[in-house]
């Protein structure tokens, strides 16, 4: 900065106008607030979907008299459901950004799933899980240098690479069922996997926390001579409230299944990375333009591979608790899951083209989804109409978001 | 047309296929592209039709060709006047069009190409086949039909095009710049091919072109436009070189006044900033070594696909085939963008928004891109509020035409997307600013904030690597130019030394000297320059 003081203040000087007769200084504009964007069914559409099934459904369990739907267990019980696919879906959203694609994900989640369950009794859990993240994580290299080196399109690659990690997998396993017998893997297993830990006290101080920073923040700007309410300080100060309401609600006792708490960790992790730090402001440029990304310096190869080593790293990690669960592997297990999760990153919003995308709407993409499938249970609808109706909220969704970006461009 | 009368019988009214009276064309939003153009073109002659950047050659053609409809004067073809209503009215009527970026399909084959306009029933048959082979029989040059066109060379497909143009029928070819991007041999093809159709067949060519001395070589005569009028039409034989880049330049005085005669002499124990030693890109640029000193401006002339913009690449880390030596303040960068950017390097691309700028963000977010770590919490997380007012700095002083820095790149005017990215560079520690074409389709106002601000640059210390085509921009804000022409350098000069005629010699073909040799007038022939456009 400081060998380059003025030229553009010169600049600025002779030929600068006022714009539309009204200052353009940073503070005045970043109020502007456009809420009904911000609220249009393609920004806030699959939280409405989410709030309006699950309303839906509520109401249906009361008038036929089942346990309220309501209750932390029934909804804890969706989102252990839903985890696995969900933290594939988050990383699916991250490689999706990078503008490119993971099919292969579920054939690498039983690869590390039957790694698992074939080493852990000789080595023990721990340094068998190690394996298998190391494997996948290994798979995800495979498959962005083949992608970024070969130059071959990523559908292509990892369509070919669901197809060969699974035939591993069959080899590996030579097509029976493995289980685990050693009893203290057994136990390290359920430790990991099963059993809720009780989030009550947490989630009440960070409610707490979370609404009295989001005040403070709007109090600031107000003093500022800005808005008060801004999406973010909006945000922060609903979602404590909600948090709060839930403790209100449960008594202050919120168990959560272990893989939902994983799930929720590794979302957070990724949203803060991608909303607040250069990483995540450089993998949105890589996606959006690859090429305008690399004339600024930045190593877009880098990233593109990055995001390949996650994705294949948390469809490790989702093996791993698949694994964990059930305690054995099954060659055929989670065939066809790269489908929900891609579905979920989809009614998420994410763009295939890269560029643009959220991991929070994700998550809600996947309990979306799994919240169908429970809904059918519940009501008894029967599996027949399952696959049916969940195809045609996938394309709607991409036909809200679709129609939804060209209204924009054209207003 | 008095000067009809004195020409041989040959070229009687019967040969006039396209004559243009007085045709203009101004834009709804007040641009004045042609002020009234006179043309004749005849039967079984090459027509050059020649002009610098902006002069109006790229509307004349699409008037030409029905892309555009004329707002004053008229259009007589083949005696009588017409108005095309769109582009395949015009081929309808005989006129095809070739453009410099060739619209094939890559994953067709050759005949499937050239037929493709055709009403067929089936997509292939004998009668094809044998239309094919009669088509080739007549430009002389053999292509196998079933070669997919993806997998033919540059030259190859402009040879493709030519068929194509050639099987609609056409009576007249416009060529717009047909051999901008081919290497020399096969340029021979064109040639070859342009001569057997208009002097065995009697086509009518118009071919536009930068290159003088295949204006010389290849047409028949010359129509030489600037600002919107035709300001020369002669006879090629009558012409040299010289007269031709005289007619282009003008005699009027650049605009800008030299920044070579304003700032002070260059101060030659200035501290060096790059320095760069046998660059090179296999097929793109041959070896080049120079010195660049701070405070100067470094112009780069020369025409599309003279390795002008692949030099910056190089010196930018940004072609991974190029090698040699680049140092900054006398230290080796490495490789790579990302080591460019680190030592001080900003690069300004030719497509600012293919190559410059991310559309998903908004002002801001595009402008602290390649300096994130300035803005940012413990250079790591970037502040919002500091982007912002970055991105309103911005807009402030290089005067951005946008109502806030969240204003989407993609809502902004040619000018305003340029300044922007432009503007990334200003806020990082960049001392090497590479300009590529900065002024390429953006308004006179745009284009003099963005001259203003290269001389400042310079002036504060930092040095300048400019492209442009527009070599009357190059002279006004250049220390020392370097002319290239098919990847090489083929030329330096000190700014107060050279001119834009010189400059578009030595860019467009021989040297002044050469051009002087090939003076060449046939015997027998009337000069019958005439200045009917005025």
């Amino acid at each position: 900065m400081s060998n380059f003081p003025t030229p553009a203040a010169i600049i600025g000087h002779t030929v600068s106008v006022p714009i539309h007769g009204q200052d353009v200084s940073g503070e005045r504009t970043a109020s502007k607030v456009d809420w009904q964007r911000l609220f249009s069914l393609r920004e806030m559409g699959v939280y409405y979907a989410l709030i309006l099934l699950i309303d839906v459904l509520a109401l249906v369990t009361l008038h036929l008299g089942h346990p309220n739907y309501f209750s932390v267990l029934n909804i804890s019980n969706v989102m252990y459901q839903a985890s696995l696919s969900a933290i594939m879906a988050v990383a699916m959203t991250v490689i999706l950004i990078s503008g490119n694609f993971d099919l292969s994900v579920s054939s690498v989640a039983a690869l590390a799933a039957a790694v698992l369950t074939g080493y852990a009794d000789q080595i023990g859990f721990w340094p068998a899980a190690l394996l298998a993240m190391t494997v996948a994580c290994f798979v995800g290299l495979l498959n962005g240098s083949i992608v970024q080196f070969l130059g071959i399109n990523a559908f292509i690659v990892t369509l070919g690479t669901l197809t060969a990690i699974r035939g591993i997998v069959l080899i590996y396993t030579d097509g029976h069922s493995l289980s685990v017998q050693d009893p203290h893997v057994l136990d390290a297993m359920a430790a990991f996997e099963s059993g809720r830990l009780d989030i009550g006290i947490p989630l009440a101080v960070f409610g707490v926390v979370l609404t009295l920073l989001g005040l403070r923040s709007a109090l600031v700007s107000k003093k500022s001579g800005g808005i008060a309410w801004t999406p973010r300080t909006a945000g922060m100060v609903l979602a404590g409230l909600c948090m709060l309401a839930i403790i209100v609600a449960t008594g202050a006792t919120v168990p959560l299944p272990k893989p939902v708490l994983y799930t929720l960790a590794f979302t957070a992790v990724i949203w803060f990375t991608l909303t607040y730090t250069i990483v995540g402001r450089r993998l949105y440029a890589v996606g959006g333009n690859p090429e305008a990304a690399r004339l600024s310096g930045i190593n877009v190869v880098r990233y593109k591979l990055f995001a390949f080593v996650l994705s294949s790293g948390a469809a490790g990690f989702a093996g791993i608790l698949f694994a964990s669960r059930l305690r054995s592997i099954n060659p055929a297990a989670l065939t066809g899951a790269e489908l929900t999760v891609i579905a979920a990153a989809i009614l998420g919003g994410t763009s295939l083209f890269g560029g643009a995308g959220s991991v929070i709407k994700t998550l809600a993409g996947a309990m979306l989804l799994y919240s169908l499938t429970n809904g059918f249970n519940i009501l008894n609808l029967g599996a027949n109409y399952q696959g049916l109706i969940e195809g045609i909220v996938v394309v709607a969704a991409a036909a809200i978001y679709t129609v939804g970006a060209e209204r924009g461009k054209r207003a | 047309m008095s000067d009809v009368v004195t020409r041989p019988l040959l070229e009687g009214l019967e040969d006039r296929l396209l004559a243009l009276e007085g045709v203009a064309k101004a834009f709804p939003n007040g641009t004045i592209a042609l002020r009234g153009i006179d043309l004749v073109v005849r039967r079984g002659r090459v027509h050059g039709l020649l002009g610098a950047n902006g002069a109006g050659k790229s509307t004349l053609i699409k008037i030409i060709s029905g892309a555009f409809s004329p707002t004053g004067g008229r259009m007589i073809w083949k005696g009588a006047a017409v108005s095309w209503r769109n582009p395949r009215a015009a081929n309808d009527g005989g006129v095809a069009t070739i453009h410099q970026h060739i619209p094939l399909v890559p994953t067709l084959s050759v005949i499937e190409n050239v037929f493709l306009g055709a009403q067929d029933r089936w997509r292939r048959g004998a009668a094809a086949n044998r239309r094919f082979d009669a088509l080739c029989e007549r430009v002389g040059y053999h292509l196998s039909p079933d070669v997919v066109v993806g997998d033919l060379s540059i030259g190859e497909r402009q040879m493709v095009a030519i068929l194509q143009a050639l099987g609609t029928g056409a009576d007249l070819i416009v060529m717009d710049e047909p051999t901008a991007s081919l290497a020399a041999g096969e340029r021979e093809l064109v040639y070859a091919a342009v001569r057997r159709l208009s002097k065995v067949e009697g086509k009518a060519i118009l071919f536009v072109s930068h290159f003088l001395d295949e204006v010389v070589a290849l047409t028949d005569c010359v129509t030489v436009i600037r600002d919107g009028r035709a300001v020369m039409h002669a006879e090629t034989c009558d012409l040299n070189e010289n007269l031709i880049a005289e007619a282009i330049v003008g005699k009027e005085v650049a605009v800008l006044e030299r920044m070579a005669a304003t700032s002070p002499a260059t101060n030659s124990n200035a501290q060096t900033m790059l320095e760069i030693r046998d660059l090179r890109s296999a097929g793109k640029l041959e070896p080049i070594s120079m010195r660049v000193a701070r405070g100067e401006v470094i112009g780069i002339a020369g025409l599309l696909g003279s390795g002008r913009s692949e030099l910056l690449h190089a010196i930018f880390g940004a072609d991974p085939a190029a090698t040699g030596e680049v140092l900054v303040k006398g230290r080796c960068i490495g490789r790579g963008t990302a080591a460019a950017v680190r030592a001080g390097i900003g690069l300004v691309p030719e497509d600012r928004m293919r190559q410059g700028l991310v559309p998903d963000f908004e002002i801001w977010r595009n402008t602290s891109l390649p300096a994130l770590s300035s803005v940012s919490w413990r250079r790591m997380l970037p502040d919002r509020r500091r982007e912002r007012a970055r991105g309103s700095e911005a807009i402030r002083r290089l005067s951005i035409k946008a109502s806030s820095p969240d204003a989407p790149v993609t809502e902004l005017s040619g000018g305003n997307a340029q300044k922007v990215t432009i503007a990334k560079w200003l806020f990082s520690d960049v001392e090497l600013f590479l300009f590529d074409e900065p002024t390429a389709g953006i308004d006179i106002g745009a284009k003099n904030d963005i001259l203003f601000l290269v001389r400042q640059l310079a002036a504060d210390g930092n040095a300048v690597l400019m492209v442009s085509s527009e070599f009357e921009e190059l002279l006004a804000v250049a220390t020392r130019l370097i002319v290239m022409r098919d990847g090489r350098c083929v030329a330096r000069r000190a700014a107060h030394e050279t001119s834009e005629h010189e400059l578009l010699l030595l860019a467009g073909g021989g040297s002044a000297a050469d051009a002087d040799a090939t003076i060449d007038i046939a015997p027998g022939r009337p000069p019958t320059s005439d200045q009917s456009g005025q």
